[in-house]
């Protein structure tokens, strides 16, 4: 879009979004509690959760159909909270799309400039502008039932985007399109939005898409955001067990902590056998913590491992090829079961057989603290 | 969105069925022509008869002729569309907020509200008009409530068959324009304001437009039967609102006129065809652009 070309030297605080300790109830239920988030521009931005965790509420209080009941939300400095969604800049995408049947593809799209009483000429150069950057070109006079799913989408993008919004909300929009359809739609946003530079600001309970778009994600859960950061440091460093649970597969390790020493905590199980996690301060002797550690991260150890990996032997008791990788799951002689990724590396490579005794080790550092023991441990994902 | 598309089955016949399907069809095709079709014929041949109406009389086309060139009836026309027209307008104004409401704010009262239509109209209709008599009447609860001396012009005149119409068909404006809005999906009012569209823009481009195929039924509904509604006149109005039926009625029960009266009415149903048909040709555009 012409957003780059147009837009005089962009300001500190173009496209940016602050939402500053928002509260909002309905009814009896709190949908969102004490948020605060702060999106800079240009920036692609999810927030991801189970349905339910407050995301779209979110979004619809940037997008102005919901007023916070506490905190204020800025568009680019300015305080919005209280101005409906007419008056803001920025536009929503819908997971409906809501488009409009009797009307076709341009009719659609200039249905905002018309609104916004823009010269005639103004409204046929963005117009011809956005056609061309979501690729409707000789779509112009379809009506949105003649046109695919993902012909649809991006109409709904090219309507909002025409408007040339300081933001573009999006509310799970690929929500109603094929897996495959989804996967090609996810390259085209990311790139749409790294072409205008426009911020997005994303709403999504699908992690992968989240993963594969954003430059930073807020993993939301009953209303709170659990954990915010880029996509790598969410799945390597989960803050809670929610988030290790929720982006991709993780094994959660209840630990007694009955060692520290060298930023280490260590729960001893004799035979040399011992669990590490990373200390995180704080954690006395005796206490119990949860860690977890990723399924890939684990390997067969075939002799005694060094001082600074966890060594621990188990019983495979189940095996499943995968292609890429084989899945294995071990019981632990605590008792707990673990997932772990054989990457399958070389032809010919012999997995172990279900019964068969194992020794896992995995480096200590990639064993974190997600919470204490007390804390409700994440069902298997 | 989500259009579902039907695939049509092209229409598969078993060999050997004709006979069968002509057994099955037999009965209603007979209905429709002792039913329908034969008092058709019956008021055509009637509307040939010469004053007064007996074999013995010969036939004539004069009373098309005087359907179509007399002043009063032309009188009487154009009393019956204005007044029809009036109540059009104010039914449509109360129908289309009533339906949106109804299909996307009344939430757990749109079945109440839909129930309340709908029994409405189950009053028997002569009963209706005159509990309007009622309300409008010299000593009325209207006039009650307006302070100063009774109007007499709320009762006898056109104003009260205006009203009167109104509330007595309301039900057969509203239930197609809900019919309609119900295949509305909401999330398109969401989408407009977000795109800056205040109230009136929402009406216009997308309520309205998408809602017309059943403004086009409540049309063809409304209008035909106020063409030939005698009972709402009879009662409530006065020598100012003389209407359609009221003169098919006069002419054949009063005067005895069956030729006459046979021939207006035959006007008045092409009138309807063609009325309806132009409803519905503009239903199918479904679409109403600016």
């Amino acid at each position: 879009m012409s957003a780059n070309e147009t837009a005089p030297e962009p300001r500190d605080r173009a496209g940016e979004i602050l939402i500053e300790a928002v509260t909002k109830r309905f009814d009896d239920v709190t949908a969102v509690d004490d948020v605060s988030i702060a999106v800079p521009g240009g920036e692609f931005f999810s927030m991801l959760g189970p349905s339910g965790c407050g995301k779209t509420t979110t979004l619809r209080m940037i997008a102005g159909f919901e007023t916070p009941d506490e905190g204020r939300i800025l568009l680019q400095g300015a305080d919005v909270t209280n101005i409906p969604p007419a008056k803001r800049n920025v536009n929503m995408v819908f997971q409906a799309y809501g488009l409009f049947p009797h009307m076709t593809v341009a009719e659609n799209i200039a249905f905002g400039p018309k609104i916004k009483k823009l010269g005639r000429g103004e409204i046929a150069t963005r117009l011809s502008d956005v056609i061309k950057t979501v690729r409707l070109d000789g779509l112009e006079d379809r009506r949105p039932n003649q046109l695919s799913g993902g012909q649809q989408q991006r109409v709904a993008l090219a309507r909002a985007l025409v408007n040339q919004p300081a933001a573009l909300l999006l509310d799970e929009p690929l929500g109603a399109l094929d897996l495959k359809l989804r996967k090609e739609m996810q390259l085209e946003l990311k790139e749409l939005q790294q072409r205008t530079g426009t911020t997005f600001v994303y709403v999504t309970h699908d992690q992968e898409e989240a993963m594969t778009m954003s430059d930073r994600i807020a993993v939301m859960n009953g209303g709170v955001v659990e954990q915010l950061a880029t996509p790598r440091e969410l799945y390597q460093r989960p803050a809670t067990a929610f988030v290790a649970g929720f982006i991709g597969t993780s094994n959660l390790i209840r630990l007694r902590v009955d060692r520290r020493e060298d930023a280490m905590l260590a729960m001893e199980l004799g035979d040399g056998e011992r669990i590490l996690a990373v200390d995180p301060g704080g954690a006395d002797l005796g206490e119990h913590a949860t860690i977890t550690v990723r399924p890939e991260w684990i390997k067969l150890a075939n002799g005694a491992a060094d001082d600074r990996a966890c060594y621990v032997g188990g019983t495979v008791i189940d095996v499943v090829y995968l292609g890429s990788i084989t899945q294995l799951i071990v019981v632990l002689r605590t008792g707990e079961r673990l997932t772990v990724h054989r990457l399958n590396d070389e032809v010919g490579a012999i997995d172990p057989r279900p019964g068969e005794p194992v020794m896992l080790r995995w480096a200590a550092d990639h064993s974190y603290i997600v919470g204490s023991a007390a804390s409700t441990p994440f069902p298997e994902a | 969105m989500a259009a579902v598309e039907v695939p049509i089955e092209p229409v598969r016949r078993s060999r050997g069925s004709g006979r069968g399907a002509l057994g099955i069809l037999f009965a209603p095709v007979t209905l429709l022509i002792v039913l329908f079709l034969a008092p058709m014929v019956i008021m055509a041949s009637m509307s040939l008869l010469k004053f007064p109406p007996n074999t013995a009389s010969g036939t004539t086309l004069d009373h098309y002729r005087e359907v179509l060139t007399n002043p009063l009836n032309l009188k009487i026309a154009w009393t019956t569309l204005w007044i029809g027209t009036t109540a059009m307008v104010i039914m449509l104004a109360i129908s289309i907020p009533l339906a949106y409401y109804m299909v996307f704010r009344a939430g757990r009262w749109e079945l109440f509200l839909l129930l309340s239509l709908v029994l409405a109209d189950e009053l028997a209709p002569v009963v209706k008009v005159y509990a309007w008599q009622v309300i409008l009447g010299r000593n009325g609860i209207v006039n009650w409530f307006i302070p100063g001396p009774p109007k007499s012009w709320l009762l006898f005149s056109p104003f009260a068959v205006i009203v009167t119409l109104s509330a007595s068909y309301i039900t057969y404006t509203t239930i197609p324009i809900y019919a309609a809005m119900k295949a509305i999906d909401g999330s398109m009012f969401e989408s407009a304001i977000d795109l800056g569209a205040g109230w009136w823009v929402q009406a216009r481009r997308i309520l309205i437009p998408l809602a017309a195929p059943g403004i086009f039924i409540a049309l063809i509904l409304v209008y035909i039967p106020m063409l030939t509604d005698f009972v709402t006149a009879d009662i409530v109005g006065g020598t100012g609102s003389y209407m359609m039926g009221q003169r098919v009625r006069d002419l054949i029960l009063g005067a005895g006129d069956w030729g006459a009266g046979s021939a207006l009415n035959l006007v008045l149903l092409v009138l309807s065809v063609i009325f309806s048909l132009v409803a519905y040709w503009l239903g199918r555009l479904n679409r109403i652009q600016t």
